[in-house]
């Protein structure tokens, strides 16, 4: 069994002295592709931040957040930014790529921040599909195409978690499904440890697990595997 | 029926504001009582004997002074309003940014309200009377001129640029941030970037305005074609006043044709 990436343990969360998430545990492992699913305000984005550190559990709570055997609790701003840049990648549903950097530029951005070489961007950018048109902007993009853009950016690092809030939210069916197929491909080669969030059903059938949040905590679902028939 | 229908159910209209009309009464009212408490001698404007004496002033400006040396010398008051110009408007630029960032609440609402309380004074004094404030500071001269051009544009820009800062987009550098980007970084690599072009284009746009300005400041003593006119003006000079005139014309005409080119390519 691959070895544990991530550990969630009793991790509490609440806003205004209303809880969110509450003595939630699970453990992560690396190479596994995850879905997050759950009704609206049940605790799946503020999930996503607080695994980010982003947001900080309830102070009161024993909670910990273990990443590669390193408890988020230790870390101060600056060392939990540092851990953000080289162990983790992003995705968002609306995408976020810099208007004002080609994609090249875009891709290669997390490599800068790392001080790695940047020749890989390049590499990304062919892995994704949009080999060739490294010096195009976004907005000469479709939707589908910037997801990849943002895909290629989150993986180019290597990192070893990936984080995804419904990636696929703002696509069309068919686009979705190519946009989940190539980042199922991309983490499999990776080895990485990805968690996404989801509302779709179709989403979440393509990953390796599906895991259901409710106010009474997480817990694994069956699925169908269409993705692999 | 149908119609009559769609008529039974068509939203009613919006209410009629009263408010807007009694604005629109009180600004008439105003108007003519400015008309009135002024001593606005429209008759005696357009007697004979005011047209002749404006037609004899117009005359005296013609023909333009060409002699070499006069026309040397207005070509270096013409760079000396120009660099006066550059120069003010370059430093409000520095001085704008710097206040920018505190005035769009990057280091929260007390700096920001301080900052923005700053900016207001610093644009509200206009630029004629920064220069007699400064000039009896900084002494006569293109110093006291370029000081008074870069305070009062200083106060413009620090507002324009606090107010671009805040209306960007906060996605880009929130993703920077999120990708372990420092704050620094974030703000240089996605926010700077983004609201570059509309700085820019505010910075030519009040580089346009101080040339007008920096002109007129040189009435007060802050050198440049400005004080040239007054000096000739002042001595009845009208030729060579004209040869001035010119230049302050083709210098605004010049540096409006350059903005213009450059703000249309930036915000292309």
């Amino acid at each position: 069994m691959p070895t544990p990436l991530l550990e969630l343990r009793n991790l509490s969360k609440s806003y205004q002295g209303r809880p969110v998430l509450a003595n939630l545990s699970w453990t992560f492992r690396a190479g596994e592709f995850v879905a997050i699913m759950g009704d609206s305000g049940v605790g799946k984005s503020t999930l996503l931040n607080l695994i980010a550190g982003l947001d900080a559990p309830d102070p009161a709570s024993t909670s910990s957040i273990i990443i590669d055997g390193v408890p988020m609790a230790g870390l101060d701003d600056d060392a939990a930014t540092r851990l953000r840049r080289s162990r983790m990648g992003f995705i968002f549903q609306a995408f976020h790529v810099l208007p004002h950097l080609t994609l090249l530029q875009n891709v290669a951005l997390p490599l800068l921040l790392n001080g790695l070489p940047v020749a890989r961007a390049a590499e990304m950018l062919d892995a994704v599909g949009l080999g060739g048109r490294g010096d195009d902007f976004p907005h000469q993009l479709s939707g589908g195409e910037m997801q990849r853009v943002a895909i290629a950016r989150a993986l180019v690092h290597r990192p070893a978690l990936v984080l995804a809030d419904e990636p696929t939210g703002n696509l069309d069916p068919d686009t979705a499904h190519g946009i989940l197929e190539l980042l199922h491909r991309e983490i499999k080669s990776t080895g990485a440890c990805a968690i996404m969030v989801t509302h779709s059903h179709i989403a979440a059938e393509m990953t390796d697990k599906i895991l259901q949040l409710s106010k009474c905590g997480i817990q694994e679902t069956t699925i169908v595997k269409p993705f692999e028939q | 029926m149908k119609h009559m229908h769609d008529t039974q159910h068509m939203p009613r209209p919006p209410a009629r504001d009263w408010t807007v009309m009694a604005v629109m009464v009180l600004l008439a009212a105003l108007v003519v009582a400015s008309f009135a408490s002024l001593p606005l001698k429209w008759r005696d404007f357009f007697t004979l004997d005011a047209v002749n004496s404006a037609a004899e002033l117009l005359a005296g400006f013609a023909p333009p002074e060409t002699a070499t040396p006069f026309l040397v010398k207005t070509a270096w008051a013409t760079l000396e309003t120009m660099s006066m110009s550059a120069l003010g408007t370059l430093l409000a630029v520095v001085a704008g940014l710097a206040l920018a960032l505190p005035a769009s609440g990057r280091l929260g609402q007390t700096p920001r309200a301080a900052v923005r309380a700053l900016l207001n004074v610093l644009r509200s004094i206009p630029e004629l009377v920064w220069a007699s404030i400064l000039l009896i500071a900084a002494g006569l001269g293109p110093f006291g001129g370029t000081l008074a051009l870069a305070a009062h544009t200083a106060g413009v820009l620090g507002r324009l640029f606090a107010d671009a800062l805040e209306n960007a987009p906060p996605g880009p550098e929130a993703t920077l941030r999120t990708n372990g980007a420092s704050a620094a970084a974030a703000f240089l690599y996605a926010t700077l970037p983004q609201t570059l072009p509309q700085m820019l284009s505010y910075t030519l746009y009040r580089w346009e305005n101080n040339i007008r300005a920096a002109a007129i400041l040189g009435v007060v003593g802050a050198g440049g074609l400005g004080q040239m006119l007054k000096y000739h003006l002042s001595l009845f000079q009208m030729q060579q006043a004209a040869t001035v005139i010119i230049a302050m014309l083709v210098l605004v005409a010049l540096v409006d044709a350059i903005s213009y080119a450059l703000r249309r390519a930036l915000t292309r």
